[in-house]
């Protein structure tokens, strides 16, 4: 078994409502992370460092002080790649490397092993506004990630996933140079097999109906379980004889962005051997999730193949628990996001425990 | 995101000097998942009482200092004052007289760009008391 090469953290984005409302501190969070059982932490500097940009020595004694009390270790600081600054003006990819480089040195100064690097291909490539760190920015930055000390994970995220041939364009400088300084990330994003339910309770908030969405999600499933790849065009008549209203039909037309965070059914779900012939490669994972069943799992991505994927393909790293409900729960009700993630640490461990 | 929430009722008072009002404030939230550079503000509109204030006279108080709005929104603003996650922005209006005790109703259209989303443009709107 590698399963042992394998541990579990905790991204403290996922009690970003705790946070936001002033429930816990970065302390607190930090906290509830290693009451879940979490050996690691990943941390949005631009979220929870008080000072950001800054890093006082004052604050490293503090940080440092705080991973001897709570035993536990950060393990990844995020990127962002704001190139939008100004109203009439961005970045130049000067700036956006300077940019980079002032994450890199945050993440040493933080003990952090990677930064999480917003990359242009995140969630695959013509989707986001502006030009993120492309792959020559990402080039530039391998001698100063190198001497920080630093791995840049380049997350891949749904709908793109760690086989989509346009992250090589990252990997290959790291080759061709001798600077193994950049790797992939998989986003568990990439596994969703069906709408969760958490995205179902979002589009009811935004008007859709519940039946609507049950009828797709159990098409999706069905699909899913059968072994097929889920073809919405193949259920499309299924709505005909639906009432529907507006908000149902934007969803389904995919046509109204409010919902896209939650449209799952134009995606292919990432391929499991895939997972595991590129797993020596993947040198962070987000175990995300946005909701969880009353068994304890996680309903719309199958972790237990997952896992099996990473385990055999001999992954060694953290899978940390980005828990990304939150957003969609709370606009009717408070999200407990530290009881989400203490259940999901425990799928977790079983799943790691697990030798199917 | 957080809609509902980024107009706060937390420090909603006229402000003073030498026993005179001056203008009134609001303490404002972010409308994302973390904070932002004061420059990727991209739009604060406070309407009071139905009535636009002019962004001319709206200023933004951020850790001890005071900027112009106007001069958040100029393509040479520094990009390393952050609008910390879950932490108030103090936006006083400057207006002889302040603001009469009481309930006024506020509307705040909050506009921020981020960098792989399309700018995030919010809207809350609540009666508020002002002290």
């Amino acid at each position: 078994m590698k399963s042992n090469n394998i541990k579990l953290g905790v991204s403290l984005y996922s009690y970003q409502d705790n946070y936001y409302f002033g429930k816990h501190d970065l302390e607190g969070c930090i906290a509830a992370a290693a009451g879940s059982g979490a050996e690691g932490f990943e941390i949005f500097g631009d979220a929870m460092i008080p000072d950001w940009p800054y890093i006082s020595d004052s604050f490293v004694d503090w940080w440092q002080g705080i991973q001897e009390r709570y035993q536990i270790q950060p393990v990844c600081l995020d990127h962002f790649s704001d190139r939008a600054m100004w109203h009439n003006k961005q970045l130049s990819d000067d700036e956006m490397y300077e940019r980079g480089v002032m994450y890199l040195k945050a993440a040493q100064k933080l003990g952090c092993k990677y930064i999480r690097l917003l990359h242009d291909a995140h969630i695959g490539t013509q989707i986001s506004p502006y030009k993120l760190t492309t792959p020559e920015i990402a080039e530039r930055l391998l001698p100063i990630a190198q001497e920080c000390d630093v791995i840049m994970a380049i997350e891949c995220h749904s709908p793109t996933s760690i086989e989509d041939p346009v992250q090589q364009a990252y990997l290959e400088p790291a080759d061709r140079l001798g600077i193994p300084y950049i790797g992939l990330q998989a986003d568990f994003s990439s596994y969703e097999f069906c709408m969760s339910t958490a995205d179902i309770e979002l589009c009811i908030h935004y008007g859709c109906t519940r039946e609507v969405l049950e009828h797709l999600r159990e098409k999706q499933r069905k699909a899913y379980f059968s072994g097929k790849e889920f073809s919405f065009d193949e259920i499309k008549g299924d709505f005909e004889g639906m009432l529907l209203n507006e908000h149902d039909k934007k969803y389904l037309d995919y046509s109204e962005l409010a919902y896209h965070e939650s449209v799952k059914f134009v995606k292919t779900v990432g391929s499991y051997d895939k997972l595991k012939e590129y797993a020596p490669k993947i040198i962070y994972c987000h175990g995300k999730f946005y909701d969880i069943d009353k068994d304890g799992q996680v309903d719309n991505m199958d972790y237990p193949r997952i896992f099996k994927a990473l385990k055999e393909g001999g992954y060694h790293g953290f899978i940390c628990s980005e828990f990304e409900g939150n957003r969609r729960l709370n606009l009717d009700h408070w999200c407990d996001e530290i009881e989400y993630v203490r259940k999901h640490q425990k799928l977790m461990r079983n799943c790691l425990k697990c030798d199917k | 995101m957080y809609d509902t929430h980024i107009l706060t009722d937390i420090g909603c008072r006229s402000v003073w000097e030498h026993g005179r009002k001056t203008g009134y404030a609001v303490n404002l939230k972010i409308n994302y998942y973390r904070g932002l550079p004061l420059c990727c503000i991209d739009q604060i509109e406070l309407v009071v009482d139905g009535k636009k204030v002019n962004q001319e006279e709206m200023y933004l108080q951020h850790r001890g200092r005071e900027y112009p709005y106007t001069d958040i929104l100029k393509d040479d603003f520094p990009t390393d004052f952050y609008w910390a996650f879950g932490q108030l922005l103090r936006v006083i209006v400057r207006k002889d007289g302040g603001i009469e005790q009481g309930i006024h109703h506020v509307a705040l259209t909050l506009g921020t760009r981020r960098s792989y989303t399309p700018t995030m443009v919010s809207v809350c709107e609540k009666d508020l008391t002002f002290a």
